[in-house]
Parts: C-alpha cells; sequence; structure tokens
C-alpha cells in the first residue's frame, strides 16, 4: 500500500494546459474515473484555478501510476510529451509532504493565502462522499487539517497585508485601532479605491462619502455602498467630517491642498486623518505629510509595505517547513503501524480463543463458585494473557516505526501460527 | 507572613517580565498572554501584600521608601491590567511589567525593615496625602510610558519604515486614549493629594505654602498637567502635542519627586 500524488500547478504548468484538464474533469465525474481504476484503493482530485491534482493510495505503485498518467493525459487531451513536461508525480512521504504544503498555502501562487485550505476540505468532502476515502485518506486528511490550522496559528504565514488594498486597511487599525466609528471620504474612482472601501466596510468603517467630479458617478458608487454622494464643490467642506481620505482621480494636479487639510483640521479639533493617495499623478499635495497627527501615503508607500510583507511571509515559510517535518514524522509512523495491526489483532483474538476454551473446560468445576467469584478467575486469565501480549505487541510497534517490522512479523505468525487474516 | 506575600509578588512580577520580553522577541500571543495572567496574579497578591501591611501599621500603609515604591508598582500594573481589559494593548504590558519589577527590586532593599515613624508623619492627612499623591505619580508615569509610544510610533508611521517593530506597538488611537485618562484621573487624584498635603503642612509647619522647591516644581508640573487637560477637553488637543506635554509634566513631576533632594535643601525630603 503506497500513496501517490500527481498533479500539476501553477509553476510547472501553463494557464492553458491546466484550464483544459480541470474543464475535462469537472464534466465527466473525475473522481469515480479515477475510482474505477483497479489498482487504486482510495483517492480524491482537487481542481482549482492554480492546480489539478491527484491524490490516491494504490496497492501497485508502478502499475498504479501507469494507470493515473495514463487517465489524466487522456482527459486533458494532450500529447503525452506536452502533459509529462508539466506533470509531477510524488510517492509516500513526499507526497504527503506536498499535500501538507499544499493545504498550508506554502505551495501557492500567494504565499498564505486562506482559500486553499477551504478547496482541499471541499476536495476531500467530496471524496467521501463518493465512498473514495478509506482509513489511509481519511487519517492523512484529518492530519493535513490540523497542519495547516497548526501553520496558521504557530507561523505568521497568513498574517500582514499582501495586497495595496490590505495594507491601506492595515494602516488605518494601526492608526485608529477601532475604525468603529470611524468615516472615509473616497475622491475619485477605481477598481483599487473601490477595493479598499470595501475592505474598510468589512473592518466596520461607520460611513463613507463618495466625492467625485461627476456627480452621477459620486451617486452610482454611493448605492453600491451605502454611502452619501457628494459633487467636488463640497469636498473641503466634507474633509472636516472625515477620518481616512483615499483619493484616486485622474485630475493632472494636486485636488487636496495643505491648507485644505491644515483648515479640515482646526475645525475638527486636531483628530488624525489617514489620506491614502493612490493616484498616478498624485492629487494630495505631499507638503501635507508634515503636518502633526496627519499620515500621508502614496501608492509607492503602500507597495512598499506589501513587499515587505511578501518577505516576511517567505520568512514564516521556513518555520512553517520545520513543522510540517516534525508532522510528516508523526504520520509516517502512524502509517507504519498500520502494516503491524492485522498480525496485532489476530494475536489478540487467537488469544481471547483460548481463554474462551479454556474457561469452558473448566466449567464443570467452577459450577461450585458463585457468580462473583467465576468473574474473578475470567479477569485473572485475561489479565495474565494481556500482560505476557504486551511486551511483544510494543515491540512490534517499535519495529514498525523503524520500518524494520517485516521479520518479526513473520517470526509472530509462524511462532503462533496465526493464520493470515485470522 | 506578609513578607511572604512580597516574596511571591515579587516572583511572579519577574516571570510577566521575562514572559513579556520572550514574547516580544519570539512573537507569540500565546506566550503574551499567559503572562498577563501571571502579571494579573502578582497583582492580586501584591493587593494581599498591601491589604497585611496596613492592618499591621495600623493607619498608613505608605511611609517609607520600600512601601511608596512597592505602592507605585501595584497602581501602575493595576492600571494596566485595566486598560487591557478595555482595550488590547498588550504590548504595553512589556514596558508596565519590567517597570514594576524593577520597582519591587529596589522596594525589597527595605522589605521587612519596621521603620518607626517620626512624629511628623503619623496622622490620617499624611496617609491620604501620600497614598494620594503616589498614586497620581503612578498614573502620570502610565501616560508617560504612554506617550513615548505614542511618539515611537508616529514616528514610525510618519516616516514610513520599519513597518515590523510599528506592528509590536498598539495603535496610535489606542495609546492617546491610555495618555488622556491616565492624566484625567491622574490629575484629580494629585490635586487632592496636594491640597491634603498643605492641610497637615499648617498643622505642622504653621502655613500652607513654605515654597520649598520640592513644592515649586511640583506645582510646575500639576500647571502643566492641568493646561494638558484643558486643551484635550477645551481645544481638543489630540495625539503628538499631548504626548509631548504629558512626558515633560511627567519629568519635570519625577524631578519634584525624586530629583530635588539631590540638587536643592528641601524641608520635605521623604
Amino acid at each position: 500500500m503506497s500513496i501517490i500524488l500527481i498533479g500539476m500547478n501553477h509553476k510547472t504548468a501553463p494557464l492553458n494546459i491546466r484550464e483544459r484538464l480541470s474543464i475535462s474533469c469537472e464534466d465527466n465525474d473525475a473522481l469515480k474515473v479515477i475510482k474505477s481504476i483497479s489498482q487504486v484503493r482510495e483517492a480524491m482530485y482537487i481542481a482549482t484555478c492554480n492546480r489539478v491534482e491527484v491524490l490516491a493510495s494504490v496497492e501497485d505503485v508502478e502499475k498504479g501510476l501507469e494507470k493515473l498518467k495514463t487517465f489524466i493525459f487522456s482527459h486533458g487531451n494532450l500529447s503525452r510529451g506536452e502533459m509529462k513536461e508539466c506533470l509531477y508525480v510524488y510517492r509516500d512521504v513526499d507526497a504527503v509532504r506536498h499535500l501538507f504544503r499544499v493545504a498550508s498555502s506554502l505551495d501557492s501562487l500567494v504565499m498564505g493565502e486562506p482559500q486553499i485550505l477551504g478547496q482541499v476540505k471541499d476536495a476531500y468532502r467530496h471524496s467521501v462522499e463518493q465512498k473514495a476515502s478509506g482509513i489511509i485518506l481519511n487519517k492523512l486528511l484529518h492530519r493535513t487539517f490540523h497542519v495547516a490550522k497548526r501553520i496558521r496559528t504557530e507561523t505568521g504565514i497568513a498574517n500582514n497585508a499582501v495586497s495595496v488594498s490590505f495594507a491601506a486597511v492595515g494602516l488605518a487599525k494601526k492608526i485608529f485601532g477601532n475604525l468603529r466609528d470611524k468615516t472615509v471620504l473616497l475622491i475619485g474612482a477605481g477598481e483599487m479605491s473601490e477595493l479598499a472601501a470595501r475592505h474598510l466596510l468589512n473592518n466596520g468603517v461607520n460611513r463613507i462619502i463618495f466625492a467625485n467630479r461627476t456627480y452621477e458617478n459620486a451617486v452610482r458608487l454611493a448605492n453600491d455602498f451605502h454611502g452619501v454622494p457628494v459633487g467636488f464643490d463640497l469636498l473641503e467642506d466634507k474633509l472636516k467630517e472625515v477620518d481616512i481620505v483615499i483619493s484616486s482621480t485622474g485630475a493632472p494636479g494636486y485636488i487636496v491642498s495643505e491648507e485644505m487639510i491644515v483648515k479640515a483640521l482646526h475645525r475638527h479639533k486636531n483628530r488624525l486623518m489617514f489620506i491614502i493617495d493612490i493616484a498616478v499623478p498624485r492629487d494630495v499635495d505631499p507638503a501635507v505629510e508634515e503636518i502633526d497627527n496627519v499620515y500621508l501615503y502614496n501608492i509607492d508607500n503602500l507597495q512598499e509595505i506589501v513587499d515587505e510583507n511578501l518577505r516576511s511571509r517567505i520568512e514564516e515559510a521556513e518555520k512553517a517547513e520545520a513543522i510540517i517535518s516534525e508532522e510528516i514524522i508523526s504520520f509516517t509512523n502512524w502509517l507504519n503501524t498500520l502494516e503491524v495491526v492485522p498480525t496485532i489483532v489476530s494475536l489478540k483474538r487467537k488469544s481471547e480463543k483460548v481463554i474462551e476454551r479454556e474457561l469452558e473446560k473448566s466449567l464443570s468445576w467452577m459450577r461450585n463458585l458463585t457468580e462473583g467469584e467465576r468473574e474473578k478467575i475470567r479477569i485473572l486469565a485475561s489479565s495474565i494473557v494481556n500482560k505476557i501480549l504486551h511486551d511483544p505487541i510494543t515491540s512490534l510497534k517499535e519495529e514498525s516505526q523503524n520500518s524494520g517490522a517485516d521479520p518479526y512479523l513473520a517470526a509472530v505468525i509462524r511462532l503462533f501460527r496465526l493464520e493470515k487474516g485470522e | 507572613m506578609d513578607i511572604l506575600f512580597f516574596k511571591i509578588a515579587f516572583l511572579a512580577y519577574f516571570l510577566s517580565t521575562i514572559g513579556y520580553i520572550a514574547s516580544i522577541l519570539v512573537r507569540r500571543v500565546v506566550i503574551a498572554k499567559t503572562s498577563t495572567w501571571i502579571l494579573f496574579s502578582a497583582f492580586a497578591i501584591h493587593t494581599i501584600y498591601i491589604t497585611f501591611r496596613w492592618v499591621k501599621t495600623g493607619y498608613n500603609p505608605v511611609t517609607n521608601l520600600h512601601e511608596s515604591l512597592s505602592f507605585i508598582a501595584w497602581v501602575i500594573s493595576g492600571s494596566y491590567l485595566a486598560f487591557q481589559m478595555k482595550t488590547k494593548t498588550r504590548i504595553l504590558g512589556s514596558f508596565v511589567s519590567p517597570l514594576a519589577f524593577m520597582l519591587m527590586i529596589v522596594a525589597s532593599a527595605g522589605l521587612g525593615k519596621v521603620v518607626s515613624i517620626p512624629v511628623i508623619l503619623q496622622g490620617w492627612w499624611v496617609a491620604i496625602h501620600t497614598i494620594l499623591s503616589l498614586a497620581g505619580e503612578s498614573l502620570f508615569a502610565l501616560a508617560c510610558m504612554a506617550g513615548i509610544m505614542y511618539l515611537i510610533q508616529d514616528n514610525l508611521i510618519k516616516k514610513k519604515k520599519s513597518y515590523r517593530f510599528s506592528r509590536l506597538l498598539p495603535p496610535l488611537g489606542d495609546l492617546d486614549r491610555i495618555n488622556h485618562i491616565c492624566v484625567l484621573w491622574g490629575f484629580p487624584l494629585l490635586t487632592l493629594g496636594i491640597i491634603a498635603g498643605s492641610i497637615w503642612a499648617r498643622t505642622v509647619w504653621g502655613s500652607r505654602w513654605q515654597c520649598d522647591p520640592k513644592q515649586v516644581c511640583t506645582v510646575i508640573s500639576w500647571f502643566l498637567y492641568a493646561f494638558l487637560l484643558h486643551q484635550r477637553l477645551a481645544i481638543g488637543w489630540k495625539g503628538k502635542k499631548a504626548a509631548v506635554l504629558s512626558i515633560f509634566a511627567f519629568v519635570i513631576l519625577l524631578f519634584a519627586v525624586v530629583g530635588v533632594e539631590t540638587f536643592f535643601v528641601t524641608m520635605h525630603s521623604f
């Protein structure tokens, strides 16, 4: 019994190949086909926009692998040569490591992104529903979810924003602490500023005011976000009410001057103000930065934060790899004990039978005893047997951890005359 | 018996200090959370110790250096723990806990000594004067610490550098609020402390005001705090200016409490 993992991801295969494979697999339930392969005992199929992978436990590695490859080639509608370049194959420990890394988002395009774990969980659920999972995959996947959770909580892999709009929200929190009673002014429109507005709303911002040169645009945005629309004529007036300003207009010159901010702050009782200028050319006079209690960030500043956060994620990834190595040991230990389990079970069953038979034989003289006394004798008999079997069973398990259990297994089977599958 | 409590509290302060420092080094929240609980138990045991002392000495729990320092450590930790419950400012603990621990180290020098209190320092007014003044001063110390952290954080965010370090510090808004609340509560305490002191000074020295350097310094810093509160409440000062002023006022107050004796002759040398 071996675990194999075969697949391709954003690093090994170009989009058009991944696309063809994942679409064709969606059409005709891939898992059913994989399950019907005679070598495959258990299987799971993961398809996301960045990867297509098959995880399986097979009886014969070579044969199983060959058949799985054939399956993928035929489904991708691609030449063998084309596919071979993109395909990776992992076996046993490597397969486990790869799965752990995928679920912990170490193998993702944006390292630390949270979606992949949910996708792996969905794939596993699907496998369970199709009755394609068994003892090994069940244990492996539960272990995987545990590892992913550990990495998420014990390392900083998922900390710190790695997109400009999230970085802006992070900064706002660093300045104000709680965003609940804060008001945001969004000047102009644009994908990035709308995204930032959405994140700010999700983080509890109280109110968003939309200012636009074309009033209709402001109204449209305000409707989308349940905000307040204003024209540019009221811009200066509205600055007094707000804590966070996001500006992204296409204007050639500065829209927000130093004087406007000083005035706004004066009326604003010197509150803190966070200004995000993501427009190029800039909307906000850089001199604003010199004012006390005002924090001005432009697109480059935010990008720097993102870059630094990405670097720190890479550092955190090293810690995550260490956790994975640790978990792999404990999983392979479990996997190895799997081979001695049937023998241990039959050994125990045999000894139980012996006890049963001997007690039956002694029934004639035990008849004189009370029920309680007979029960005591029964307990005594089984505890003697258990004591005797305890050491050999422990040793078998220990040997299996070092994958050297085979000769001992053979010896136990021979010495105790165990029949296979007893 | 009471000495045992002091020793246990001392140990707990030590452990929480180690914990807070470790939590910064390895950046694990679990350790910081544990440290907060240890600090909490240190505070609880410390409370028992102070109560014991109070009962033992009769009327005044704060008469000598040992007691003053231990009392300051107690107020600072207590206020921090109160803030911890309200705001997520665990990092402040890694400033407060070592400070409390250091105060306890110095305080432990006078541990167990039974000082015969001079007649001049006996009476309810002395007790009220010292307790209120020290409590107010401790809160101002906390305000000063929050102010320093505010300036560091402000600088980091303005300069757009070292995001990693800035992440460790609490948000500016929270620091500003801590600074404000500490001054807001510390001010009436110190005010009442000064009034109690002057009432007692009249009975002992015959006049409410002696123009003693210590008194002058304290009153200067009291005016600075009064000005700060006025600016905050009436003008709406926030952030940097308030932080700077609270630090400056505390430096003068600190000089009044511990520094004056080295430079001037003062009749208030305790």
